[in-house]
């Protein structure tokens, strides 16, 4: 018993005096989900993040030095998440980001609060809401109401008034249909109904009879992942997509390429960024072809957020002169114009959101090509999307809602 | 395998405490936590595998409603630390109680099988339709930053004091647990894991037996639940979800089922594998699944039980000659 | 919020009856090895995942959805009976719960590897031509791959109990289920046997995959849950009887159905509730044999 007391006891302290001292120069240490249904979309935030901080090193790193990025795998998992943080912070890293689930960003963002690290989300999160908010997150993709702000334009504007709604039923479903609700009354639109799912459904067809019944003018679709994959699938095997148009408030390429050719021209969804917008912006041509040559594929939303988020970091730490004080890089983040592929934008002071603006894209269907998988057909700018500070402080308009059936 | 010498086991206990003593600083702090609060979670759970011989693939559930009470009584009721604990001790018991009169009776598979179905249950209840005091998706946030007045006043985000807080608890658990092994009726678990028909026809109540093997099971399994919930100040919904159940059966299975201390040993070697294997590659799963089933076809009893093999014998040996 | 016409609830049975019929050949498959094998098969929803690969593979070469199917079927039987005899072979005899260990092993690694082979963004697997879109009977909507889907199920089943009824090798596995010491007495290999039932079995959760691909794409993590409700399922309708699994699929795809009609976010709790009720009722599965467990 007291060699394998003896031999664990050796092989820790070897291995324990490798992983020392991270927090050597500048250092921001995420974690994402890399395993897991959402790894696909973690591995892009890895490597958007990885190539800012590779152009950040290239450039000289900061202050001199080349500054290091972390990425740990979240599993998914909010314990493992903290766990990977606290590790982090114990070891003197005081920028932490990533993550791909609103709840576990809002963990990660409370973390932050207790122990006043600078956190960045590179997913759509409520962390600038309510209590939420205390200071030291910051939101480098959007809040979920924004997308439906954006969507609600387009689709009330150009499909019609009346729509129904299936919904994931958890914190951010719950969120986007506040969102729809709010805007809904806004542009004189007319709610038929709601459907709840739970996370992790994965045949819809049982839910069809109901919303055929209601014979809406649209769908809104607020779920993520596979589940919205099965979803528009089953729509496109009843033929539904073909007559009555699929509104998505937040979709992803990789949910577009999983879905293939039932993603078509009816089917319309909201990204913070897609490659498509190379046409419109030289920026973001020159940030394009860079990862595609690079890694293979294009930047998704989370991969081009990940990028923007390293790189406004270490830029900021650059200009503050510091690797260690928060209180200077935070004040530096929200004064500093953010060189973005998509043009410049800032982080608002007042509660740390990125403004950007949110895209509407539209399926290719059949006729998709490789990663030519949507068309951009707007883009919102962040004015008629993000609300006043004071509105998400109190979290109104959109929080103030009763949703049906709770 | 009589593991149960008494002169021997009050130092391997000795032995496993040292270590966990020394742990926070041989390795990460918080990596150190989560290690010690599954040495218990996997102690806890293996009274009911290694000891008794029923397989469980639902110690979720106990492990998160465990966790999930201690957040109520922190955040809901500004219950103090020691209380949100026995908390969670006690719905662990009430849990495996209800569970346990529903299907204890079953045989191994049917256990297994409907333990997982019920852990699964839990989960989902949590997920959904009671997020209003789960917090659903999100899990439970907002419990305040935590402390320890009694006996002594304890700030517990600093790390290394909640190490000590946990080990603490561990550490008592684990000698309660020894204690509870080391008597007849620990003796009886391990008759029944043998041959249960056997002791079935000695006279021996072994429904009754099985029941209350499960009952501690999940008193243990949830504490070390509740030990979570104030090592994170927070709860995830994760905690009750089946792939828990998995990680805890891999981790006894790992440090040897058949030994008091190799769960211990397991959640240890597991985590930090685990942990360092992630940091390398992303695709760390593929050696983890592979890893078990090697252990499975060649080292079936586990670490501590293949090392008990490979030095027991030499040292009992010693022992006959000196 | 919704008046309910009897349209509607006749569509509900249809789409239940589909969704059944996926957990029918889950089921089904399981039960067989665990009546073969005294195995749980923790990597059940593993083989279904890889059916639904091997049809996607199957599908792309050939162009062909039916090429597909029926490959995915025969390359998930032979991954299924290497399986068994390079890793659950060695077991047998050992504490019963080492190959339900070691299939979980294979759960945890298999789907990890996928994503390595195939990288991590799901494959697609197109409808059939023509069996896309929906029959309009009298307001009824009947969409044509369900309809396609219950059928062909119904038609496995029938094959599969003709199989086990009437052909020499049905009649061994039958005999086997029952006492293999007696079967390999008799002169039978019964190692040859096991192993043909494994690969049956996993060859059955395949076709649920390959079948359930155009509708929710091929994943790799997609076999996680559906390892957990098939077991749900086989409970319901008592271990090792596949008259069970069957009657198990068809009430939890009609639960499913109806909690989804009435109440949406319960329809995953519902499965579990309904086992919950019907093991209270009849302790041993519908169809469970009362000596056998």
């Amino acid at each position: 018993m007291k060699r394998i007391l003896i031999a664990i006891v050796a092989m820790g302290l070897v291995l324990g005096m490798s992983g020392a001292a991270l927090a050597d120069g500048a250092v921001f240490g995420t974690a994402v989900p890399l395993t897991g249904p959402y790894a696909a979309m973690a591995e892009d935030m890895k490597k958007g993040s990885l190539m800012a901080l590779e152009e950040i090193n290239a450039a000289g790193g900061v202050m001199g030095k080349p500054a290091k990025v972390i990425v740990r795998d979240s599993m998914l998992k909010g314990d493992v998440a903290l766990r990977h943080f606290k590790d982090m912070a114990g070891q003197g890293v005081k920028f932490i980001g990533g993550n791909l689930s609103g709840g576990i960003s809002l963990v990660a963002n409370e973390y932050a609060c207790k122990n006043h690290l600078l956190y960045i989300a590179y997913c759509h999160t409520s962390l600038p809401l309510g209590k939420e908010f205390c200071g030291w997150g910051f939101t480098a993709a959007v809040i979920p109401y924004q997308t439906t702000a954006a969507l609600a334009n387009f689709a009330f504007n150009k499909l019609g008034k009346k729509w129904v709604s299936i919904t994931a039923d958890y914190r951010w479903g719950h969120d986007i249909l506040g969102g729809w609700l709010v805007n809904s009354k806004k542009y004189g639109g007319e709610f038929l109904g709601n459907i709840y799912h739970p996370l992790g459904t994965r045949d819809f067809s049982t839910y069809i009879p109901k919303i055929l019944a209601l014979k809406p003018d649209f769908i809104v679709l607020s779920n993520y992942g596979t589940d919205q994959t099965s979803a528009i699938k089953q729509f496109a095997e009843l033929g539904l997509t073909k007559k009555l148009p699929v509104v998505i408030s937040k979709t992803h390429i990789v949910t577009i390429k999983e879905t293939g050719k039932a993603y078509n021209e009816n089917v319309y969804g909201s990204v913070t960024f897609y490659w498509g917008l190379q046409d419109k912006y030289p920026e973001a041509k020159k940030f394009v072809q860079k990862f595609w040559k690079k890694y293979g594929q294009p930047p998704s939303a989370d991969g081009e957020a990940a990028y923007v988020a390293t790189k406004s970091l270490f830029t900021a730490m650059n200009k503050t002169k510091t690797t260690t004080d928060v209180k200077k890089v935070i004040k530096e983040l929200v004064t500093m114009k953010l060189h973005t592929p998509k043009g410049i934008n800032r982080f608002r002071a007042c509660d740390h959101v990125r403004e950007q603006s949110v895209l509407v894209v539209q399926g290719k269907g059949a006729k998709a090509k490789g990663w030519d998988v949507a068309t951009v057909v707007a883009e919102v700018p962040y004015t008629e999307t993000l609300q006043s500070c004071e509105n998400n402080k109190k979290d109104i308009p959109y929080g103030a809602v009763k949703l049906p059936g709770k | 395998m009589d593991f149960l010498n008494r002169h021997k086991g009050l130092k391997v206990i000795g032995g496993a405490l040292v270590a966990m003593a020394v742990l926070p600083h041989v390795i990460s702090v918080p990596l150190a936590t989560e290690i010690i609060i599954y040495v218990l979670f996997a102690m806890g759970f293996n009274i009911l595998l290694g000891h008794t011989g029923l397989i469980s693939f639902g110690h979720a559930a106990y492990f998160g409603l465990g966790s999930y009470f201690a957040g109520f009584a922190l955040r809901y009721f500004d219950a103090s630390v020691w209380m949100s604990l026995l908390w969670a001790a006690a719905i662990g018991g009430l849990v495996a109680a209800a569970i346990g009169a529903l299907a204890i009776r079953k045989k191994g598979v049917y256990f297994a099988m409907i333990s997982l179905a019920f852990g699964q249950m839990f989960y989902f209840m949590a997920l959904s339709p009671l997020k209003k005091w789960t917090g659903g998706e999100d899990g439970l946030k907002f419990i305040p930053k935590l402390k320890m007045n009694y006996p002594f006043y304890l700030d517990l985000s600093d790390h290394i004091s909640i190490y000590y807080f946990v080990f603490f608890v561990v550490a008592l658990s684990l000698i309660a647990m020894w204690r509870i092994l080391d008597s007849p009726f620990g003796r009886q678990l391990r008759a029944i894991r043998e041959n249960e028909d056997r002791i079935q026809a000695c006279g021996y109540n072994v429904t009754m037996a099985k029941f209350y093997s499960l009952v501690f099971s999940g008193i243990f399994s949830a504490l070390a639940g509740g030990l979570m919930t104030v090592n994170l100040g927070y709860v995830p919904v994760t905690s009750l979800y089946w792939t828990m159940s998995g990680t805890v059966v891999m981790m006894t299975i790992l440090g040897g089922m058949h030994s008091f201390i190799g769960p211990a040993v397991g959640a240890a070697v597991f985590l930090f594998l685990q942990d360092s294997v992630m940091k390398i590659i992303d695709r760390w799963e593929i050696f983890v699944g592979v890893m078990f089933m090697v252990l499975i076809l060649l080292f079936r009893e586990g670490i501590v039980g293949t090392l008990q093999q490979r030095f027991g014998a030499r040292t009992s040996q010693e022992a006959a000659e000196g | 919020m919704f008046g309910i016409p009897v349209e509607v609830l006749i569509m509900q049975v249809i789409f239940g009856l589909a969704l059944g019929a996926i957990y029918v050949l889950l089921a089904s498959g399981l039960s067989i090895i665990f009546g073969l094998l005294d195995v749980i098969n923790f990597a059940h929803g593993t083989f279904y995942m890889l059916g639904a690969y091997a049809a996607f593979m199957a599908t792309s070469l050939s162009g062909s959805f039916w090429v597909g199917v029926a490959a995915s079927v025969v390359i998930v039987m032979l991954i299924g009976a290497m399986t068994e005899y390079f890793l659950l072979k060695p077991l047998y005899g050992e504490w019963p719960f080492y190959p339900l260990l070691l299939t979980f092993g294979f759960a945890v690694a298999v789907p990890d590897l996928m994503k390595a082979l195939f990288g991590l963004i799901g494959k697609v697997v197109e409808y059939p031509e023509g069996l896309v879109g929906a029959f309009i009977w009298g307001g009824v909507l009947v969409p044509k791959y369900r309809l396609f889907i219950i059928i062909f199920t119904a038609v496995v089943m029938i094959a599969l109990f003709l199989f086990l009824k009437r052909s020499d090798l049905g009649m061994i596995i039958r005999a086997a289920t029952r006492d293999s010491l007696m079967v390999n007495v008799l002169g039978v290999n019964t190692s040859r046997i096991w192993t043909t039932g494994f690969a049956l079995g996993v060859g059955l959760a395949a076709l649920g995959g390959a079948l359930h691909a155009p509708m929710v794409s091929a994943i790799p993590d997609m076999g996680v849950e559906m390892t957990v409700e098939s077991f749900v399922v086989v409970v319901i309708g008592g271990l090792g009887s596949v008259g069970g699994a069957i009657l198990g699929g068809l009430i939890i795809g009609q639960v499913v159905s109806f909690v989804s009609l009435f109440a949406g976010e319960y329809s995953q709790v519902a499965i579990f509730f309904a086992m919950a009720v019907i093991l209270m009722v009849r302790p041993r599965g519908l169809f469970g044999e009362a000596g056998r467990l």
